[in-house]
């Protein structure tokens, strides 16, 4: 079976925008060093997947709360993103790698 | 100094039951943590949404152990400040989703009362509701079925009852009613609790802490609703023997079979004298948690539906005598003695002894369940050792389960030896070290060549830098990956230091006068004048206060908490944009210290 890199995106985005303290996801390439918060029909863009052998390494851009503790936040998304990847397709995922493109910082 | 968190509670209920001051709220928190720890176990084993890796309950009482260890020792009368130190405590030792999502409740609750002294039942519904909404606001998506709903309504119920006119009592009841049904529907809005028979756990978890809440209001004693912790053997003796009538033996196992039908096997476990049974899974595999007499009949009847896997029979009257003597043991090294060199941090004594439990639910084979992270009671992978001096830090550092604590400072810097000895008592191989000294750092980085451990020092020059390294300190990432982070995250917060020149000098080119105040930068003089408030003013216009979100006011030794609370009212009048912390350093020498970040 193929799983084409576009379909674990996806997946991995689903999983991480319901992430708590995730706000927003974003693009991986800032558009002229600004971050791109993305539409989500747009999510599958924030997330870059690379595929080592059998194995998937995923990178994703995210926003979060600022009010959090952001090493826990970033760590639950690394759990919870490879947990929704290899269980919706099997796949064994070596590596989550979460970029914090921003905080949001609320009044 | 810290300890055992029971000893201090002699009261066993507030006194006014129109109002709850701070010292009756630290009760409450502490009545709430106590009861999650008592039934952690079983809500790790209702664990499967995101991730079935049954470290709920564990995360949520970790979370919790945070906020309290946070307020030990504030011994303030107002509701606001114990419920501001609590939020902040869970904010630093929010561990996993569920313990996330419950210090922004903590956080919205301390938020909606700020400024009272006492709070009334509505005072209390409000802030649940503002928890709740807090609680939203800190995620795109919000899952329902989770303990944010659970939250949101039982904060519904808990208003209405107020506006109603209930008492504490009665408005905690009708919250837990309203919490109970809906955890109760948490399978109908989330298909993967549905799926596999559970209701969602941190739900549960939030309900039990309500619930701890509900008992203390009740008047049960708080030292009485955990099973460890006691004050002395006897008494732990006392609390085993009823452990044991009620609980017996742990037993979980996974059931590999055909056609198993998650409901008939748990009205059958309970038939058989089970008590708390958990049964989740599918038809195929299913785990079961629950608490017996008779651990063979159980294991009997599991083997006639299948094949069992990962037995697991623990006794709890052994388990609860080893847990209460290892608390006994903790406490011991727990107390942040100033004077008797390292400190072991205080996890332990909460965590508990026992291993959580491996992956559950609808999957249980899934390759995805993260390991465990070690429990708190084996040595860490790193481990960290600070300079401290002060009470109030000595406490705020406590509250990070470091890995020891020197005692020193400005005027009485700790020796190179007394920082070896520290590093050698850490129980990790890794140690990184935080001087928050100019001066200390030196003898740190001798430490360095002088031991077999591998040390890093951080060259933090302040307590509040200090604190900046230890918030990007990462329990699961490695040495390496936190050197940098904690050496990355010291630029992060600016401090300023406030003292008396006690004698004519020149300073950085700048002549001052005994008797002045003066004011450092990050280190350098910034400012000086004959008044201590126009002084702290310009120091932190220079810190560039304006432009940063939080500003914190260390008081000193001296400083009575009168003189701090109005010196931050002054600072929150010149900084309205800016939130603005008093908390008690106990720091000799400065007479305030503050940080911006």
């Amino acid at each position: 079976m193929e799983v084409s890199a576009h379909a674990i995106a996806t997946i991995a985005a689903q999983a991480a925008i319901e992430c708590y303290g995730v706000v927003g996801i974003a693009s991986r390439r800032p558009r002229l060093g600004a971050v791109q918060r993305l539409a989500p029909e747009e999510y599958a863009r924030g997330v870059e997947v690379r595929f080592v052998e059998d194995h998937v390494v995923i990178e994703v851009g995210v926003i979060l709360e600022h009010r959090l503790r952001v090493v826990e936040v970033a760590h639950n998304i690394m759990v919870i993103v490879k947990y929704a990847v290899e269980q919706a397709l099997g796949l064994h995922v070596v590596q989550v790698n979460v970029n914090v493109q921003a905080l949001r910082v609320r009044e | 100094m810290a300890r055992n968190f029971f000893s201090r509670f002699t009261r066993t209920r507030p006194q006014r039951a129109s109002a709850l001051d701070g010292q009756d709220l630290k009760k409450a928190f502490l009545a709430g943590y106590a009861w999650l720890e008592r039934h952690k176990e079983a809500i790790n084993a209702l664990n499967v949404y995101p991730v079935p890796d049954g470290d709920t309950g564990k995360n949520m009482t970790l979370t919790m152990a945070a906020a309290m260890r946070a307020i030990s020792e504030v011994d303030d009368p107002s509701a606001s400040v114990v419920a501001r130190a609590f939020a902040r405590g869970a904010l630093m030792g929010a561990r996993g989703n569920s313990g996330s999502i419950l210090s922004q409740i903590l956080g919205g609750f301390s938020d909606s009362i700020a400024d009272k002294a006492t709070i009334t039942p509505l005072d209390f519904a409000n802030g649940l509701r503002q928890g709740a909404k807090s609680a939203y606001l800190c995620v795109e998506k919000p899952v329902e079925g989770t303990i944010l709903t659970v939250s949101r309504e039982a904060a519904e119920a808990a208003m209405e009852s107020a506006e109603r006119g209930a008492g504490f009592v009665q408005l905690l009841e009708d919250t837990m009613r309203a919490g109970n049904a809906s955890v109760a529907r948490t399978p109908d809005l989330l298909a993967k609790l549905k799926d596999a028979g559970v209701v969602d756990a941190g739900g549960q978890g939030y309900v039990t802490v309500l619930e701890g809440f509900l008992r203390y209001l009740q008047g049960a004693p708080v030292e009485q609703m955990a099973h460890a912790e006691r004050e002395t053997p006897t008494e732990a003796h006392r609390g085993i023997v009823e452990i044991e009538e009620e609980f017996g033996y742990e037993v979980v196992f996974l059931l590999r079979g055909e056609n198993l039908d998650v409901g008939a096997i748990r009205s059958a476990i309970n038939g058989m004298g089970g008590v708390s049974t958990v049964v989740a899974g599918d038809s195929q595999m299913l785990k079961v948690h629950t608490h017996t007499p008779t651990p063979g009949q159980i294991l009997d009847y599991g083997v006639s539906l299948g094949s069992l896997l990962d037995i697991n029979v623990e006794n709890l009257q052994e388990q609860s005598l080893e847990y209460a003597q290892e608390s006994a043991r903790e406490r011991g090294l727990t107390n942040l003695d100033l004077h008797g060199g390292a400190a072991h941090g205080g996890a332990a004594s909460v965590n508990g002894a026992r291993p959580a439990s491996a992956a559950i639910g609808a999957a249980p084979a899934a390759p995805a369940a993260p390991p465990e992270p070690a429990s708190a009671v084996e040595a860490r992978e790193v481990g960290v050792v600070a300079v401290v001096a002060g009470d109030g830090w000595a406490n705020i550092y406590g509250s990070y389960r470091l890995g020891g604590i020197v005692p020193g400072g400005q005027t009485m810097n700790p020796s190179t030896e007394d920082l070896l000895r520290a590093v050698e008592a850490c129980p990790s191989d890794r140690v990184i070290l935080l001087p928050n000294n100019s001066n200390i750092i030196m003898s740190a980085r001798q430490v360095a060549q002088l031991t077999q451990k591998q040390v890093h020092v951080t060259p933090t020059t302040s307590m509040p830098q200090g604190i900046a390294a230890l918030l990007a300190f990462n329990h699961q990432a490695d040495f390496a990956t936190n050197a940098a982070a904690m050496d990355k995250a010291i630029g992060d917060i600016a401090t300023g230091e406030l003292t008396q020149a006690v004698r004519d000098a020149q300073i950085d080119g700048v002549a001052v006068s005994a008797g002045d105040y003066i004011g450092l930068a990050n280190g350098k003089l910034a400012t000086s004048g004959r008044d201590q408030t126009e002084v702290l003013r310009d120091l932190l216009t220079r810190m560039g206060a304006g432009e940063r979100e939080l500003i914190t006011l260390f008081s000193g030794q001296d400083v009575s908490s009168a003189d701090a609370e109005a010196m931050a009212e002054r600072v929150r009048g010149w900084f309205p944009e800016q939130e603005v912390e008093a908390q008690r350093g106990g720091q000799p020498f400065y007479v305030y210290v503050v940080s911006a970040e």
